[in-house]
Parts: C-alpha cells; structure tokens; sequence
C-alpha cells in the first residue's frame, strides 16, 4: 500500500453525490406514521366489530413485541421474559381494581406501581442477568426464569391474585370499543415511531456495537451492563404499560400474560415478521394473531402445527425476517438500489482534545505496574512484574510465545484480570476496576486480533468509539464526526477517511487492523496498548504504523506500549525494550542494550535459564 | 426416611429427564428445547403400548426408538444449518416443539391420559409405605446412566465424542467425522428424552404439553452441571434435594420454583456451576 497524501480532506474534495438532505429523509417515514395515525383513526368505523376487538389486543402484543425487537433484534438480548412485564402491568391493574376499587386516579396509580415494579423488577434481572463476564446464553437463562417465578408467584397468590383463573370481573374505564381501538392504535403508532427514532439515532448505533462485539465496546470505554440494564428496565416499563392498557380494555387478566409460553410467542411474532425492523415484528404481530384468532376455529391444531412450522423454516433458511425478504424482492423488482445509500453524508471534523478527561491530569508516570502476579490454577504466567512508564515512551515487550506479554496487556486494561499486585495508569490506583473504568483513567487497548463491529461502518464505528467522549444522541443522527487529530492521521493516511460508509466486514485485514487502531485512538488514550499490531499486514503498511506511533509519542506525549515479534520493527521505533521471558522481566533498557544482548539471542533461541551469563 | 427417599427419587428422575439434553449440549454446545416435546414423544409411545396391550416394560425400548428417530430427523433437517447460531437453535427447537406437540394432539386429542405401570403398588420401607415404582426408577436409572458412561468412555464412538466434546476443531482436523459424531449424539439424545418421557408417565398422566414444566427444569440443571455426566448427578442430588425439602416444609408452588432459582443464582455466584469450568 502507497502512502497517502495526509492532507486529504474527507469529502469536500470527492466529488460529492447530493445525499438525500435530512427533510426529504424524514418525508417517506413522517408520511407513513400519519397514514397509520389516519388509519387506526378511521378504521374502527369501517371494521367489523368482532375485529377491532382482536386488533386491539393485536395492537398491545405488537407494542411489547417492539421491546422485544430492541432487546434482541438490536442489541442481540435474546429475552424470553418480557411477557413477565406485560403481566406485571396488567396485574398492577387488575389488583387494585379488584381490590381497592376503581377511579380515574387509581388507575393512574396502578399504572405507575406497574411502570415502577416492572422497571424495579427489570433491575433486579439485568443485574443478574449482565454482570461483566456473564454469557449470552446466562442472560437468556434469567430471562426464562422470570415468567417462571412470576407465574408461579401468580399462582400461589390464592385469592389476592386469583391464582390460576385469574382476576375478572373487575371495574375499568367506560369506553367503547372504538375508543379502546383508537388509543391502543395510537399507543402503537407513536411506540414504533419513538423506537425507530431511537434505534436509527447515534445511540442506537452503540445497541448493534454491543450486539456485534461486547468486549470490543467494554475496551471502548462503554459500559455494556449498564447499556443494557437500562434498555432492559425502559423496555419493562414499556411492556408493564401495554398491560396495564390491556387489563383495563379486557377486564381479565390471567398468569399466562406473564408466562414463559407468551414469552417465546412475541419472539416468534419478531423473528417471522424480521429482528431488528421493528415495523417488521409489528406486522408479524397484528398478522399472526389475528389469523389465528380466525383460523385457530376453523383449524385448531392444525393452524398452530402451520405457524410452528413456519417459524422453523423462518429461523432455519430466512433468520431476517419476512419483511427484509420481502422488501428485498421488491427491490429487485424495482431495480432500486440497497438501503444503504440512504445513509447521511458524514464530514470529519477536528475534535478539540480532551485528554485525560475527568482525571486531575496527567501523573509523573504513565503507567506503573508493581509486583504484578497472574496465574491460572498451578500456572504462573506472571511472577511479579514491576516497571514504570513515562509520557512519551515507546515502550516494546519483546519475548517468546508464552511469556506473558499479552496476559501483562490484559492485566493492565481489566483491573479483574492480574492475581495480585497493583498497577496505576495516571497516577489512578485501577484497582478491580472493569474494562471501560480502564478506559477513563487513560487506557486505550486494541486487540491481538483486528476486531471491529462488523455490521456497522467506518464513520458509525468511530462515533461509537467517541461514545465516552461525546455522548451520541438518542434522537438524531449528526452529519459531523469530531475526532481527535491522532484518529484522523491514521485514518487518512491509510485512506479509511475515503471510505466512511463501507461497512467494516467488507474492509480488508490491513484496514480492520487501521481502524481499529483508529477507534482506540478516538479514546484519547493516555496509555495505548497494543497486541501486535502489524500482524498480517504488509511492509508497507508495517513502516506507515510504525510512523504513526513513533509521531504519536513524540508529539502527544502518549505512552504506547507495544508487543512484538518483528524484532527489526521494535528496533527501528522503540524508545525502550523490556524482555519478558517465562513471566519475568529478564532485560529492560534501551534498544542497544537488547540487540546487543547474550541473554536475549539465548532466550529467543530457546534456552531455559533465564540468568544473565548462561549464554552458550 | 421418606424425605430422604423422595429427595433420591426426586433426583434420579430429574437425572433420567436431563441426561439426553446433557449429552447434546456437551457434544454440540446447542440447547434442544425440543427435549420437552420428544419426553412426549416418549410419553405417548409407553401409551401405545398400553393401548396395544402389551406387557408395559415394552415401552421403554420402544419410546427410546421412538424418540431417536424424531432425533434422526430433527438433525439432518433442522440442526445442521444451525450449528453455528446456538440462539437460533433455541428458537428453532423450540418451534420444533410445538410443531411435535400439535402433531400429536391430532393424533392423539389434548386430553389426558394414563398409562400403565409396570409395577404398582407400595412397599414398605422402615414403617413406611412407598410406591414401589418411585424406587424401582432409582436402578433403572442407574443402569441408563452405566450405559452411558460405558457408551463413552467404552467405546470407539464414546472416545471420538469426547475427542469432539473437548475440542471440535482439533478433533475434525485429526479426520474425526463430527458431523456423524453429532448425528449419533443428537439421535441418543432424543431417545433418552423418549426413553424419560416413558419413565415418567406412570408417576403422571399423558397430555401433549407434558414435556414443557420438566424441559425448563432439566435446561436449568444441564446449565448448572456443564458437561459431565458426575456433575449432573451433583445437580440433580442438590437440586432435587432441596425441591423436595421445600416443597414438604414450605410449599409445594414455591418447591416448584426452587430448581430455576437456585440454579440461576448459583450460576451468577459460579459461572462454571456444578462443573469444572
């Protein structure tokens, strides 16, 4: 790869397509909320009463279905527990109304107890749910459990809760049914209007970085549990408020609203209707469940064994959805192009530096580790390690396979992972602090392994890695990308700025590698740690990285610390070299100092004595 | 004495219904929700047999063949593509299980009914009278796990399984045939599941939603033992044990509750659970 001219500007210089502008954007999605605004307006009129009753209830299922459609469509959640909230909600109703009685202001409380104890419930469940390590399948585990213990707990409420009948009978609000019709209709157009502003915003983006790769986003200084135990606890009360809606138009409710059968049902609504449309899952609902409420008469095991089927051809040969499936053959029909040109131009901009933001300022040292420690069982991979760093280092760790250089990394990015010892990165104790705690005292780690979000792009995945430092918003999308000066040199020197729309599975290995060095830049990182970061990539392309951190040391003062094979790399840009070798220090100095070295031509060649003058 | 017999029961018929979703877990890392349908699979070939008047020991091989066939052909249609989405697989199996289950009420109809036991009756243990099938299920289980174990660690097959259980790459690259190695393992799997649905029934009555309450406890014990049949016998005993005790001294909703709590709560204080990580 050629250098590049640095001083390429982004877009203002390429012959720019006139992107959509923002109104003629909006025309299309405003057009149609007001039509279906219109249509659940009119329609009670005209529909004949048996369905606008179902529709009503279709419309509740297809709300929830919506939270359900974030949670896993989006963010990669996979819940079977959001029925539990729904329940929640309609309980909330149906208790006080059996018994304490009905008016206006109670139902107003039972709404709000319900929001509360689904939001509060909801806590408790991302608490468990997603703690720092815990796995996709463990969440799912929680959230089946949930409707579980609700159901049972509906159960063995005897009469307070009605146990297995439920509760009914109970007074609610004096509406006709086209009333009803109207408000769950107008609930269920503003839902999925606020939901598609959300998730198409900035900070949806940062719903598919945690989907794409959680660790990735930990390293970028966000907080993934906390991501989602709030889209979690929003989502509750989302779900709670559907059925306390649903409980005062029905007047019934019963434990399978919150069961775990329900559960999976909504999942089944969202996978055949497309995860992660959202207008897909809505239509998946309101089709579904009224066809059955026709055919399930007519048909009644025969329609489920249909429906059953037809969700595990979808999962097997369609996982999108009916609706990307759908649209993508009237696209084809139409010679339309890919959804994607709808994207916003992005300009970059120069971000004003915030370095070391939130910490008192930068230490005496940059990086101190002391008597660091780390086993796996009986394996000590490292036996008390101890040096300091200054701003403006380039420091290498040098050693065989097995050494311990990347353990040594990760133990300096993740205050969970050393055994014993202490290390500071500014001067701050990081104690057991997790990844993106890591990040805010002035780390910045890339990975041995390119790993970028594979389904966003280029200009998304930078906005992402700047979430610490300018929080996206939930409503728009910006048509600006401040980055730091660090950020953008690598970018246009390896032409990634020419490419902000591309999507990051269709770059090569050299440019996953860039940008993704790019991202951990975008961190203003005070300490850069980086694993190999020139594996696979060409000599060209080599010696260009190489330029880069030798710059970024020299002119923003950064401590980069650096693990290498490639001993010719680490002599040509190293301001310092520490050998590590069987988890100890064996030689820390300058550059001369190693490649003059006995002990080191010994160590790499294969010897076992880690003592200075047991060269052969 | 009692308590102390049911807590054994108790665990040796969670281990029974478990065992066949352990063996695909261990081996191919995909949850089978399919399991609870194909313990009704199990369910309603012990109520043929009643129903073809046979002697009713005759139901379990024939509900173990039963539930390995809908395990043949669940995996060569519906798995295969879906190894490398464990989500997915979740769903689907779980698709896959109402699909079952519809099928069945056709053929069948959704009421309930009864099979016969092959032994009735109680006996009486140190004052106490227990049923007699409730104990007789303790070697007849024991015996089914002996087969496995035998069948793994005995066998040329067993020793590819484990080659594929510890590592699949590896394995595949040293010219195991996984994809056969899956094929048995998903096959066993389902007739273990047929094999515990028929055990069950004579405890219980035959309905084809039977499978569902015993899917969600056996899906919390395999997460809790990982992928070893000892720890799952550590599971079921702890379990098990602790169901029985809290639904005598508690209540019998709140002991149905136990297995999912407990397990989800050990499971955040101990990732690895009852197995070594």
């Amino acid at each position: 790869m050629a250098e590049l001219p640095v001083s390429t500007p982004s877009r203002a210089a390429t012959p720019v397509v006139p992107g959509p502008s923002r109104q003629r954007r909006l025309v299309l999605p405003a057009a149609l909320a007001s039509l279906a605004l219109l249509l659940v307006l009119a329609a009670p009129e005209l529909l004949p009463t048996y369905l606008v009753n179902i529709l009503i209830r279709a419309f509740l299922y297809a709300s929830v279905a919506i939270t359900v459609d974030v949670l896993w469509g989006y963010t990669g959640i996979l819940t079977f527990g959001q029925s539990a909230f729904f329940g929640i909600g309609a309980y909330a109703a149906g208790l006080v109304f059996t018994h304490v009685g009905f008016d206006t202001g109670l139902a107003l409380a039972a709404l709000a107890a319900g929001a509360v104890v689904a939001m509060i419930v909801a806590a408790l469940v991302g608490w468990l749910a997603f703690h720092p390590g815990a796995s996709p399948l463990y969440g799912s585990v929680i959230t089946l459990v949930l409707p579980i213990v609700v159901t049972q707990l509906l159960y063995s409420g005897g009469n307070f809760t009605g146990s297995s009948s439920g509760l009914s009978g109970f007074e609610s609000f004096e509406l006709s049914i086209e009333a009803w019709f109207r408000i769950a209709g107008v609930f269920l157009v503003v839902l999925t209007g606020a939901a598609w502003i959300f998730v198409r915003s900035d900070a949806g983006r940062i719903l598919e970085a945690v989907r794409d790769d959680e660790q990735r986003c930990a390293y970028l200084g966000i907080d993934v549990s906390r991501v989602k135990v709030l889209l979690m606890v929003a989502c509750a009360a989302i779900a709670a408020v559907a059925g306390w809606l649903f409980a005062c138009v029905q007047m019934v409710v019963a434990p399978e609203y919150a069961g775990f059968v329900f559960g999976t049902e909504l999942l089944m609504w969202v996978a055949l209707g497309g995860r992660g449309t959202l207008i897909g899952p809505v239509l998946g609902t309101l089709v579904l469940d009224v066809s059955t409420s026709y055919l399930s008469g007519a048909l009644p095991f025969l329609w489920k064994l249909m429906t059953g089927l037809a969700f595990v051809v979808v999962i097997i040969a369609l996982p999108q959805g009916f609706l990307p499936a759908l649209l993508a053959l009237l696209r084809r029909a139409w010679k339309l192009p890919a959804a994607a040109a709808a994207l916003p131009p992005v300009t970059l901009q120069a971000a004003e530096p915030q370095p070391l933001s939130g910490l008192q300022g930068a230490g005496h040292y940059a990086l101190v580790v002391e008597d660091v420690r780390r086993h796996f069982g009986s394996l000590q991979v490292l036996q008390g390690i101890d040096f300091h760093v200054r701003p403006g280092e380039l420091l290498s760790l040098v050693g065989p396979n097995g050494a311990g250089k990347t353990t040594l990394m990760r133990c300096i990015a993740d205050g969970a992972e050393r055994s014993s010892g202490r290390i500071w990165l500014n001067d701050h104790d990081i104690r057991r602090l997790p990844p993106h705690a890591c990040v805010a005292l002035g780390a910045g780690r890339k990975f041995q392994n390119a790993t970028v979000f594979e389904t966003l792009s280029v200009a998304q995945s930078m906005r992402v890695a700047r979430t610490r430092l300018s929080p996206p918003s939930m409503l728009r999308r910006a048509t600006e990308l401040a980055l730091p000066a660090a950020a953008l040199q690598v970018m246009r020197a390896t032409g990634l700025d020419q490419q902000l729309d591309a999507p990051c599975n269709q770059l090569s290995h050299g440019m996953k590698q860039a940008l993704e060095l790019a991202m951990v830049l975008a961190l203003e990182p005070s300490v850069l740690l980086l694993d190999e970061p020139t594996a696979g990539l060409t000599q060209a392309e080599r010696t260009l990285i190489g330029r880069i951190l030798v710059e970024l040391t020299r002119d923003h003062a950064l401590c980069v610390l650096l693990v290498e094979h490639d001993l010719d790399f680490v002599r040509e840009i190293s301001s310092r070299v520490i050998v590590l070798h069987q988890g100890a220090i064996v030689l820390d100095g300058s550059v001369d100092d190693v490649v003059h070295s006995d002990l080191v031509r010994n160590v790499y060649a294969g010897g076992h004595a880690p003592v200075a003058g047991a060269a052969s | 004495m009692t308590l102390l017999l049911d807590v054994l029961t108790t665990a040796v018929i969670l281990y029974g219904v478990s065992a066949g979703l352990l063996i695909v877990f261990g081996v191919m890392k995909i949850i089978n929700f399919a399991h609870g349908a194909l313990l009704t699979v199990g369910g309603y070939a012990a109520l043929l047999v009643t129903a073809l008047g046979l002697n009713p020991w005759w139901s379990l091989p024939f509900a173990f063949v039963a539930g390995a066939l809908c395990g043949m052909v669940i995996e060569k249609l519906v798995m295969r593509p879906l190894y490398s989405r464990p989500l997915d697989a979740i769903l689907a199996t779980w698709g896959l299980g109402i699909v079952i289950g519809q099928c069945i009420t056709l053929a069948f109809g959704r009421g309930v009914q009864f099979v016969a036991s092959p032994v009735t009756g109680a006996i009486a243990i140190a004052g106490n009278e227990y049923s007699e099938y409730r104990l007789l299920l303790v070697p007849v289980v024991l015996g089914i796990i002996a087969l496995l174990a035998w069948g793994l660690n005995g066998t040329r097959l067993g020793l590819l399984t484990r080659a594929v259980i510890m590592n699949e790459e590896l394995a595949r690259s040293l010219g195991i045939n996984s994809a056969l190695v899956r094929f048995a393992t998903f096959s066993v799997g389902a007739g273990l599941a047929g094999l515990a649905g028929a055990l069950i029934t004579p405890l219980s009555s035959v309905d084809p939603n039977m499978g569902v309450p015993w899917l969600v406890s056996a899906f919390m014990i395999v997460m809790l033992s990982g992928t070893s049949l000892l720890s799952l016998g550590v599971s079921c005993l702890v379990l098990g044990g602790a169901q029985v005790m809290v639904s005598t001294w508690a209540n019998p909703i709140v002991g149905g509750m136990t297995i999912v709590i407990m397990s989800a709560v050990i499971l955040r204080l101990r990732p690895e659970g009852f197995g070594r990580g």
